[in-house]
């Protein structure tokens, strides 16, 4: 089991699933690969599809068009698959939680594996959570 | 048969080959990291993708076929392993091939594409089938001017055999050293770049546009044998132009031509953007199919 | 006064009702809403203002809906206003055949302030999920949700 874990930690493909966030913390997820921060370094990518995913990256406040979707990008990731709630919409949805279109914080709907609160959060609070999560996943796993 | 099955699996095979895919590999995303005045990823990180993409689970498309699904990448695999194979034993040993094997590889060389689209058709998705409608369009450009730029060395040579082409320019000087060469050799890494599925040709796999184009169904290990392919053929791209036009020197510096194509389709790859797929088409049938005639004519006169 | 706003003051007589100058760069002109076409039109077509966005509001009086448009050479931001009294079944004609890319903003207004756009081609729902109760319109003040 450890074994994947490493496997796995080491080259991340990251899909970006966004709910109809306000877009700055697709900003700083953007920021996160550019030349300053470089998270390609440590092997984590942008894909495409979600099949080729291992994070599912998800920002913004989950509303009620999208939660089926998300369950279903959810369900088509292969796993194992790492979720990551982007921003405190994702985590809580801080001032959305009492409007008429939200469905709940993310993990009401998806388990989740990392918050990363913020609004937005900075670049490296995402690489800091990041390097936690696997910190943690290895440590659970017994590596 | 032992050698011959030592020889496809082990070295200069599919062993082989994937280990110098996955250092070309390395090599591409370290130069475009500096070029982007990034740092990069690590040597290992190729080979650590690949290894991640066994412990992913394998997800069947339900409206599709699945045992074509399955036996896409395999057959791509296969086809561009003979390729690197068949390469490398011309340079290790001239003399040991066939008459005709410049054709064999001409035509392997169009299998790893029909593969993408027997995949991306079993897969069901209307992004798939925009891809492999893409990917028959570019293998249609490509392979004329490819067809035309590889009369060169055959007329000047004249030979169709990989191997006599090799001791001729050991001879009689690289091909790149004439008119007709450097032009054909021109044309060729143009159409080596859309061989490789690096921009600007890369529309058949244009990962934002169409969510990965041929290998959007694809998960886990299947996914694996489609990014080992394509890391070897990051190999077979350069050094079959390196043997086509430029093949004189022992092995290092051939090993170091060879870099030095695999650097120029990089730095292509990174100042261009991507062209659409009726631009690629127009530049195939025109520029560059007419830039193969000129050098085959100017080789047929001798220049 | 703006030159502009006085050929649309000197057009419509019986239509503008109150032309409010917030500074010389953001105007205020209340219309009757069953003239908005014209005056819309007009703003749009002739005065070459470029159409940029409407907003609805549910106040105690009326249900406004503002349509905000631009003079860019000049910088003027002018917003036409027309208010709604009736707020059981609020309605107004619909600026689709006046300016195309209204259609969604209308929509919109349309599914959360419960006004009816007479004549528009799509009245579907926009950001509300389609089996969203009838009659429920989250924008307005008396709502019952939170």
């Amino acid at each position: 089991m450890s074994y994947a874990i490493n496997a796995l930690t080491k080259s991340l493909n990251v899909f970006h699933a966004a709910c109809s966030p306000c877009n700055n913390c697709d900003i700083e997820i953007l920021d996160a690969i550019t030349p300053r921060h470089d998270v390609e370094r440590f092997g984590i990518q942008l894909v495409g599809s979600i099949r080729h995913a291992d994070v599912l990256l998800v920002t913004g406040a989950v509303n009620k068009k999208v939660v089926h979707r998300i369950k279903k990008l959810y369900e088509q990731a292969p796993k194992p698959v790492l979720v990551i709630a982007v921003g405190g919409c994702a985590c809580s949805e801080i001032m959305f939680r009492d409007s008429y279109n939200t469905c709940g914080p993310l993990d009401k709907i998806i388990p989740v594996d990392l918050y990363i609160p913020g609004c937005p959060p900075k670049p490296e609070a995402m690489i800091a959570g990041v390097v936690k999560l696997i910190q943690a996943a290895t440590k659970k796993a017994g590596g | 048969m032992t050698e011959i099955l030592v020889s496809y699996f082990i070295f200069p095979g599919f062993l082989f080959a994937a280990a110098a895919g996955m250092i070309a590999s390395w090599i591409d995303r370290k130069v475009t990291a500096r070029v982007q005045w990034r740092q990069g990823p690590p040597l290992m990180q190729p080979f650590y993708e690949i290894r991640k993409l066994f412990i992913k689970e394998t997800i069947l498309p339900a409206d599709g076929s699945p045992w074509l699904f399955v036996l896409a990448p395999f057959f791509y695999l296969a086809s561009i392993v003979l390729v690197a194979d068949i390469l490398f034993l011309a340079l290790m040993n001239p003399s040991l091939g066939f008459v005709g094997d410049l054709i064999v590889v001409f035509y392997l060389l169009a299998l790893p594409a029909v593969a993408s689209i027997m995949g991306a058709a079993a897969s069901g998705s209307p992004f798939a089938s925009i891809g492999a409608s893409r990917e028959i369009k570019l293998l249609l450009g490509y392979e004329v001017p490819l067809f035309a730029a590889l009369l060169v060395p055959v007329i000047k040579s004249g030979s169709i055999s990989l191997g006599d082409i090799i001791i001729y320019q050991q001879s009689y000087g690289a091909l790149a050293g004439s008119f007709s060469g450097i032009i054909a050799l021109i044309v060729g890494i143009m159409v080596v770049q859309a061989k490789m599925g690096l921009v600007p040709f890369d529309a058949a796999e244009a990962e934002t546009e169409i969510a990965g184009g041929c290998q959007v169904e694809y998960s886990g290990p299947l996914l694996a044998l489609w990014k080992l392919g394509k890391m070897i053929m990051l190999v077979v791209g350069p050094l079959f132009l390196v043997i086509m036009f430029w093949a004189t020197g022992g092995w290092l510096i051939l090993t170091l031509k060879y870099v030095a194509l695999l650097t120029v389709a990089i730095l292509i790859r990174n100042t261009n953007p991507r062209l659409r797929i009726d631009q690629a088409m127009r530049f195939f049938w025109g520029p560059m199919f007419i830039a193969a005639l000129v050098a085959v004519i100017a080789a047929w006169m001798g220049y | 006064m703006n030159p502009m706003i006085e050929q649309i003051q000197s057009k419509f007589p019986q239509a503008v009702t109150k032309i409010y100058e917030h500074n010389a760069r953001r105007i205020y002109v209340d219309v009757k809403p069953e003239h908005i076409a014209a005056v819309a039109g007009f703003i749009y077509n002739d005065l070459s203002f470029r159409y940029v966005i409407a907003s609805g509001i549910d106040t105690p009086e009326a249900i406004e809906i503002l349509y905000h448009f631009s003079h860019d050479s000049t910088g003027l931001m002018l917003s036409v206003r027309a208010a709604i009294a009736d707020k059981e079944k609020p309605a107004i004609g619909s600026l689709t055949s006046v300016i195309k890319g209204i259609s969604w903003i209308e929509r919109e207004i349309h599914e959360l302030l419960g006004v009816d756009f007479t004549g528009h081609p799509n009245l579907k729902h926009l950001l509300l999920t389609d089996d969203w109760p009838q009659g429920d319109y989250p924008l307005r003040h008396d709502n019952k949700r939170k």
